[in-house]
């Protein structure tokens, strides 16, 4: 199509389109007077027009309509359970992961039975220190007199308590 | 909501309707169209400007339908059936007689966007400023490819015709 048929077009489509004044009607028609080709065109163009009457809006088959319908149905229903959906569901099953960790990162905190069990080993420590203690101070006083015991076992004691003092204020 | 909603399906079914079947030229498959059109209707309902409903849905009809024109592993341009001139069924009446059988073949054989032009423009007869915003283009381009469109037909009208 070249730039002489393009200006036709659009002055043929204007005209049928009852876009084009009467004046410049006329004048394409006094035009198509001269110009068989143009003549022809312009008439060919009426009977396309006359010929698209014909060709009507199609109505929707009755399935269709049944289906268009039921969209409001179906897709509340979507939407009252979009819990269900996707991105939910990923939130949801995100939580008990977000617990757990969570969970992982608080410092440990000892049951009750767990704490009488400790206090129970310490216990038995305790009595394995002291006893260790005693047979310590008496060989190393057989060995190089009382004095120099007491300042060992002395040493030894008091480490001894101090330990004690601490577990029992973090008991607290 | 769900009222107005209604109300849209009886106005634009048959228009979208239409429109999905020129171009996918099977039924199933426009059915199909028009009403994935009008679900994304019904969930974008709140932001669609009532007064754009009409073009908005015809655009999301065509545009799901070259969708599927693409993802077709065979692209028949024609159905053979089609061209065949198979007016059974809802299509029965508006194309009664033998020209508009005819002309509705080859409105369906003419090539993108030609024929969703002729289908918005000369059979959905809606206005040119409407079809622009539907297809994405201006106003002087849809006038020119309107032209070029009914030209195409003209021009087989004229080799029918006696």
């Amino acid at each position: 199509m070249n730039e002489y048929d393009e200006k036709w077009e659009e002055r043929i489509n204007a005209l049928l389109d009852g876009e084009l004044s009467a004046d410049d009607a006329e004048r394409l028609k006094a035009e198509a007077s001269d110009d068989r080709e143009l003549a022809r065109a312009i008439v060919e163009a009426y009977q396309l027009q006359k010929a698209m009457d014909e060709v009507k809006v199609e109505r929707a088959p009755a399935s269709l309509s049944k289906r268009l319908n039921a969209i409001p149905r179906e897709h509340s229903k979507a939407r009252t359970f979009s819990f269900l959906q996707p991105r939910w569901a990923m939130a949801l099953a995100a939580i008990p992961l977000v617990v757990i960790t969570l969970s992982l990162m608080q410092p440990d905190t000892p049951s009750a039975s767990e704490i009488a069990k400790a206090r129970q080993e310490m216990a038995i420590a305790f009595a394995y220190l002291d006893k260790a203690n005693a047979i310590t101070s008496r060989e190393i006083e057989s060995s190089v007199g009382h004095t120099l015991a007491d300042a060992v076992t002395g040493s030894v004691n008091r480490a001894i308590k101090s330990q004690n003092l601490n577990s029992k204020e973090k008991e607290a | 909501m769900s009222r107005k909603y209604r109300q849209w399906v009886k106005e634009y079914q048959d228009q979208a309707w239409t429109v999905a079947r020129y171009i996918l030229k099977d039924d199933q498959e426009a059915e199909d169209a028009t009403q994935e059109a009008f679900v994304k209707l019904w969930h974008n309902q709140d932001s669609i400007d009532p007064k754009r409903v009409k073009p908005w849905l015809m655009k999301v009809t065509r545009n799901g339908c070259l969708d599927r024109l693409r993802r077709r592993r065979h692209n028949v341009e024609f159905d053979e059936a089609y061209m065949a001139g198979d007016v059974s069924g809802p299509m029965q009446g508006a194309a009664a007689s033998e020209i508009g059988v005819w002309l509705r073949r080859a409105i369906s054989g003419l090539k993108e966007p030609y024929r969703s032009l002729v289908v918005l423009r000369d059979i959905n007869q809606h206005s040119y400023e409407e079809v622009a915003g539907m297809l994405e283009l201006n106003l002087a381009q849809v006038k020119t490819y309107l032209h070029r469109a009914r030209k195409q037909l003209r021009e087989q009208l004229a080799e029918v015709r006696p």
